[in-house]
């Protein structure tokens, strides 16, 4: 026994990695990533981006995209969240028929691919009607908007069901001990608890809602990188619309995980976490 | 019994329960009559706890009957959440509402469930948390109160919705030695104005100076019922001499 420890002592004395090297590596690391980020910035700025072309192409082509994607991103996110929240619930209920409705749905809507559900309800849901005769012209923004939705409403129900499960059950006995209903107790004790375990989540999938919308290229709608192709083929130039599509999905997922953070704070009031 | 009962007003009648194949309440009966504060003592895993729950059926029994003045709760159409309004508890883990204010736990109930508007519901959470001792915390989280503090937050939230009959599980047993004291004083204050209570609890001091009734559990069975002081000083069966004797 004291064999063995005088011998992990010593080893002990001269670890290859100590406090003070690792975090010394971790400033020589993020340096040269940095280093490295910039000069390819830089290079890319001086290099590459042509500012006549910057601007012409800003307005009215990038702005309309940007507009179509924001106005997609609010509706679908929306949507998903309600949505969410009835899958969500649904994956706790007593029931055992709707615990396994909602787990099928989750079950689906996660294992299938995005695209591959965008395809079925853009090019499938028309199919049900004679040709020519289906209601809505153009059914691409349509069909983005609930393709996102039941898509995102799988993963925000998950994480819902994750934060209902994360609320100790003395929660829903005490409210229900007081005679309150389920839904009630749901409403006003247990909900509350677990949007705010779910918030972290629930933005997260929201912040990939929005790069999700890159993939609605496919159903024609005038996004970001379909307005990227058409510039690129037109101009053959590929670093001034890189930069314009890299800076527009920033504008809106830098601030949303702002929002995020915010209302986590918010969902917090004791400060606990 | 150290005063005079007219009539029960929980009543347990051959109550079985079980927990998958654990029988953990066999053949209980047990009436707790108006204004008794009842005492359930006995080891850990005897049922006392699973006993108190079935009162306001937070555990389903399999076979017998639990009535509240009369009114069975543990019959298939019962009323739970109406019965439940007449029945206060109290948990071992306090089970405060985090994200509400030591106020609004003790408003929450009277205004969602008795419909109380707001401004009564916080007269009446005022005059509570002043009873317990806490009227300076009104707007604190229970994250920023202690143990016994939050315990007697939950009490007023428990009381708030004046119930007929108050049930206590191991209130104390989660708390620091030194916080024990301010929850039994205001338990006692309770018992003093005459509020039916079943209280479980390890607390013997308590159980002797304040029930009128100690009720020994073992092995999910009622083994002995009777007055504090005699249970303590002599009890009648070998069963509670035995429990009697570990404690010391």
């Amino acid at each position: 026994m004291a064999e063995s420890y005088s011998e992990s002592a010593a080893e002990a004395d001269e670890p290859f990695l100590n406090d003070r090297k690792l975090k010394l590596m971790g400033i020589a690391i993020s340096g040269t990533f940095a280093f490295a980020v910039a000069a390819l910035l830089a290079a890319v700025i001086v290099l590459q981006v042509d500012f006549g072309l910057f601007v012409e192409i800003v307005y009215p082509q990038f702005v309309d995209a940007f507009v179509i994607v924001l106005r997609i991103v609010l509706i679908s996110s929306v949507l998903s969240v309600i949505a969410g929240m009835l899958v969500g619930l649904g994956r706790v209920s007593e029931t055992r028929f709707t615990r396994a409705i909602s787990t099928g749905y989750i079950e689906f809507f996660r294992g299938t691919p995005l695209l591959f559900q965008l395809i079925v309800i853009y090019v499938g849901v028309p199919a049900f009607w004679p040709p020519g005769t289906f209601p809505i012209s153009d059914f691409s923004v349509p069909a983005a908007i609930i393709g996102l939705t039941l898509n995102h409403a799988a993963y925000i129900g998950e994480a819902i069901r994750g934060g209902i499960g994360a609320v100790p059950d003395g929660q829903m006995e005490a409210a229900r001990s007081l005679g309150m209903s389920y839904v009630q107790s749901m409403r006003e004790v247990v909900l509350p608890q677990a949007w705010r375990n779910a918030l972290a989540a629930i933005g997260n999938d929201q912040v990939i809602l929005v790069k999700d919308t890159s993939l609605l290229s496919v159903l024609a709608v005038p996004e970001l990188i379909s307005t990227f192709q058409e510039v690129n083929s037109a101009t053959f130039d590929p670093w001034t619309p890189i930069v314009l599509v890299a800076i527009l999905y920033l504008v809106i997922t830098v601030p949303l995980g702002k929002l995020v953070r915010y209302l986590e704070v918010r969902a917090d009031p004791a400060g606990s976490q | 019994m150290s005063r005079a009962h007219d009539a029960s007003l929980v009543e347990f009648e051959g109550v079985d329960k079980y927990f998958g194949e654990a029988h953990v309440l066999k053949d209980i009966d047990l009436a707790v009559d108006d204004q008794e504060v009842c005492v359930v003592v006995g080891p850990s895993g005897s049922g006392k706890s699973t006993l108190l729950r079935c009162a306001n059926r937070l555990e389903e029994i399999q076979s017998g009957d639990i009535r509240l003045g009369g009114e069975s709760i543990s019959a298939p159409g019962a009323n739970v959440d109406r019965l439940r309004q007449r029945i206060g508890m109290v948990f071992q883990s306090f089970n405060l509402f985090p994200h509400k204010t030591a106020l609004e736990n003790v408003t929450l109930g009277p205004r969602k469930v008795r419909g109380l508007s707001k401004a009564d519901a916080t007269d009446r959470a005022d005059r509570l948390l002043d009873r317990v001792g806490l009227s300076d915390q009104a707007d604190s989280y229970p994250s920023q109160l202690s143990g016994g503090q939050q315990q007697r937050v939950a009490i007023a939230r428990a009381l708030a919705m004046e119930p007929e009959v108050m049930l206590f599980d191991e209130v104390t047993s989660a708390l620091d030695p030194e916080l024990v004291g301010e929850v039994l004083e205001v338990m006692r204050g309770l018992a003093e104005e005459g509020m039916t209570m079943m209280v479980v609890t390890h607390q013997m001091g308590f159980a002797r100076g304040v029930g009128d009734r100690v009720v020994l559990m073992s092995e999910g069975r009622i083994v002995e019922t009777g007055d504090p002081e005699r249970f303590f000083d002599d009890p009648d069966t070998e069963r509670g001499q035995q429990f009697l004797s570990r404690l010391l």
